[in-house]
């Protein structure tokens, strides 16, 4: 399936004009064996992401959307429709089945970054994205100062001055409202808003175009998923970073999202701008979701 | 001892020397598979290559890896040096001059640094610099440097071929953060040729500066890990270090050795028996040529 991303808000302005930071095309990844049927045999209408033939997990398929700079797109649906699998495909944890993407930072947008060879794709990984786990303890080494977590970012992004790298850390770390009095204290001491705050000082550190975020409130209390979101929204307001947020709260991505990706059985069923498919959704799966959370 | 045996194979009068066995120990299909390992080794400077790691009679970790490097090059014509940390005489090192004395009768041993065609060494690098016709053999007790860092071999092996190295960077920084330093004192770990980590085996940091931009060839051979690895000559060796805490070598003040009176040396302390401490070269042939020239009067 291919989504059309016109953008009936920003038509024929200066948003059209800008290449996308990231474009990503089809992207695909199977758990299993693999067979000729498995693309076909599953997705929404079959209502199932597991292969009646071989029994392979079509975690996602075709997945498609662009992503223009410092912009947010959303991407709900619900548990096990691929948002987890898609975002790990990207930040390279795993292999794509097959797709392609491309960064605006990697050869000019013109090589698909899963083609790139394992070196460079750690370099895109290190230079220009960042990424939050859904659970802390992916994302963060809990066992080394908090501290510690950021620089390795930054370390990876071949900073090589201790001071340098102390004061961007503390810098990120205030900004994300942990006192820089506990920067070398270990993040296993934390409450869990805390080391999500921790994750995302982490994901912005070394300047990245894109960062993933995977499901960062949904572990928290809900008075603290105000804060963290409050958090974001300051840093969509001030950096030039692009985000795509995975989320299955309909609330946080009409918060944060100008636009939105619906995903059911591995499939992406619905794109467009947030409010017009919270308002006016199409697909059924969709409609459903919606109905069924009070906004 | 002719210099006519340029491809040593096993022969009768070899086979003298230590009946039953091949010349150099090893049989000449396991050597040549160690050359091969060596060969890819020096094609990718750091990269740590499997290699089937022989039995040989001496224990495991007690130098096989560089013995096997060893025993694999000799041949006529060769000039073998061994060295435990630094000295000839060394239990570990006599056993293996007297192997490569007894399977190689056309092998010359030397303690003499400068005459050496092939120096096999033990958590040292001689003082005296080596020459472009010389090769260091180090052993290696643990190969792999991310160890540290990462205890599943796939997953540093993984982090070898993607050069990810910030793990090993951010153990470095917690270093300084908790101990205002580098602490790590032997087996410095240091990039070559700008894309493998490699440890240099137990060495202290005073020789490291040798294996940067070498004229001489270092080989390093871990035999219970079955791995070895190469820095070619005139190959680029950086220790990680830091712009505002760079790398330093072990410094010895004003301190000199009590037996020669070397002040550039890497020194060892020896406790005397009324308690003091006396300061003498770790590298004896560096320490005695030094005598000998001084007695001599040509120092
Ligand atoms: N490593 C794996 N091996 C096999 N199947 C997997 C693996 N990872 C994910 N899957 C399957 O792929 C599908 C998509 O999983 P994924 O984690 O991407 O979903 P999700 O949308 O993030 O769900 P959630 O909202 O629960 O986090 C699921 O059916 C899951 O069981
Ligand atoms: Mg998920
Ligand atoms: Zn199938
Ligand atoms: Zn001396």
């Amino acid at each position: 399936m291919t989504i059309t991303q016109t953008d009936p808000v920003n038509a024929g302005q200066t948003f059209r004009d800008t290449a996308p930071v990231l474009r990503v095309e089809n992207l695909t990844r199977i758990f299993g064996p693999g067979c000729p049927d498995c693309v076909a045999r599953t997705g929404p209408e079959a209502e199932t992401n597991t292969c009646p033939t071989c029994g392979s997990v079509v975690a996602c398929a075709d997945v498609s959307f662009e992503l223009r700079p410092g912009r947010t797109i959303g991407i709900v649906g619900e548990s096990g429709s691929g948002k987890t699998t898609a975002l790990r495909c990207l930040y390279g944890d795993l292999a794509p089945t097959s797709g392609r993407a491309y960064l605006s930072v990697y050869r000019d947008g013109e090589r698909d970054i899963f083609e790139a060879d394992p070196q460079d794709r750690r370099r895109i990984r290190n230079f220009h994205l960042g990424m939050v786990y859904q659970n802390p303890s992916q994302g963060l080494n809990l066992l080394i100062s908090s501290g510690g977590n950021v620089a390795e970012r930054l370390l990876a992004a071949e900073w090589r001055k201790v001071a340098a790298i102390r004061d961007r850390a503390a810098g990120l770390l205030g900004r994300m409202e942990i006192p820089v009095s506990r920067m070398d204290e270990i993040p296993a001491n934390f409450s869990g808003g805390m080391q999500q705050r921790v994750q995302v000082a982490k994901a912005l550190a070394n300047g990245p175009v894109v960062v993933l975020l995977d499901e960062m409130t949904s572990g928290l209390d809900v008075s603290v998923q105000a804060g963290v979101l409050d958090l974001m929204q300051d840093i969509q307001r001030q950096e030039q970073v692009a985000m795509v947020v995975v989320s299955h709260d309909l609330g946080v991505v009409r918060l944060l999202c100008e636009r939105t990706l619906v995903m059911k059985n591995g499939r992406v069923v619905e794109a467009g701008v947030t409010d017009q498919i919270l308002e006016d959704p199409h697909h059924p799966y969709t409609q459903l979701l919606v109905s069924s959370v009070n906004m | 001892m002719t210099a006519t045996v340029t491809n040593p194979v096993s022969t009768d009068q070899q086979a003298e020397a230590l009946p039953g066995y091949n010349y150099a120990f090893l049989d000449e299909i396991s050597k040549k598979a160690i050359r091969r390992s060596l060969l890819k080794a020096v094609a990718l400077p750091g990269y740590q290559v499997p290699f089937g790691s022989r039995e040989l009679p001496i224990a495991r970790g007690w130098g096989t890896g560089g013995l096997q490097i060893t025993l694999a090059l000799i041949g006529a014509g060769d000039t073998v040096k061994v060295i435990d940390q630094g000295e000839d005489d060394s239990v570990n090192a006599v056993n293996i001059r007297r192997l490569v004395e007894r399977t190689a009768p056309d092998v010359t041993t030397t303690t003499e640094t400068g005459t050496a065609t092939i120096i096999q060494t033990r958590h040292r690098v001689p003082e005296q610099p080596l020459r472009e016709d010389q090769i260091l053999v180090l052993q290696v007790p643990l190969p792999e440097p991310l160890r540290l860092v990462e205890r599943r071999e796939a997953e540093t092996r993984r982090m070898h071929g993607e050069a990810d190295y910030s793990r090993m960077w951010v153990a470095l920084y917690e270093d300084i953060v908790q101990n205002g330093r580098l602490t790590r004192a032997a087996g410095y770990p240091a990039l070559v040729n700008g894309r493998h980590v490699m440890t240099p085996s137990p060495i202290p940091r005073w020789d490291l500066p040798q294996l940067h931009m070498s004229q001489h060839l270092s080989l390093f051979g871990a035999g219970r890990e079955k791995r070895i690895y190469a820095v070619p000559p005139l190959t680029s060796v950086v220790p990680l270090s830091f712009e505002d805490y760079p790398f330093t070598i072990e410094q010895f003040g004003d301190r000199a050795c009590a037996r020669c009176g070397s002040t550039t040396s890497f020194l060892v302390a020896i406790p005397n028996e009324d308690g003091s401490v006396e300061y003498s070269c770790s590298d004896s042939d560096w320490c005695y040529s030094r005598i000998d020239a001084q007695e001599h009067g040509t120092a």
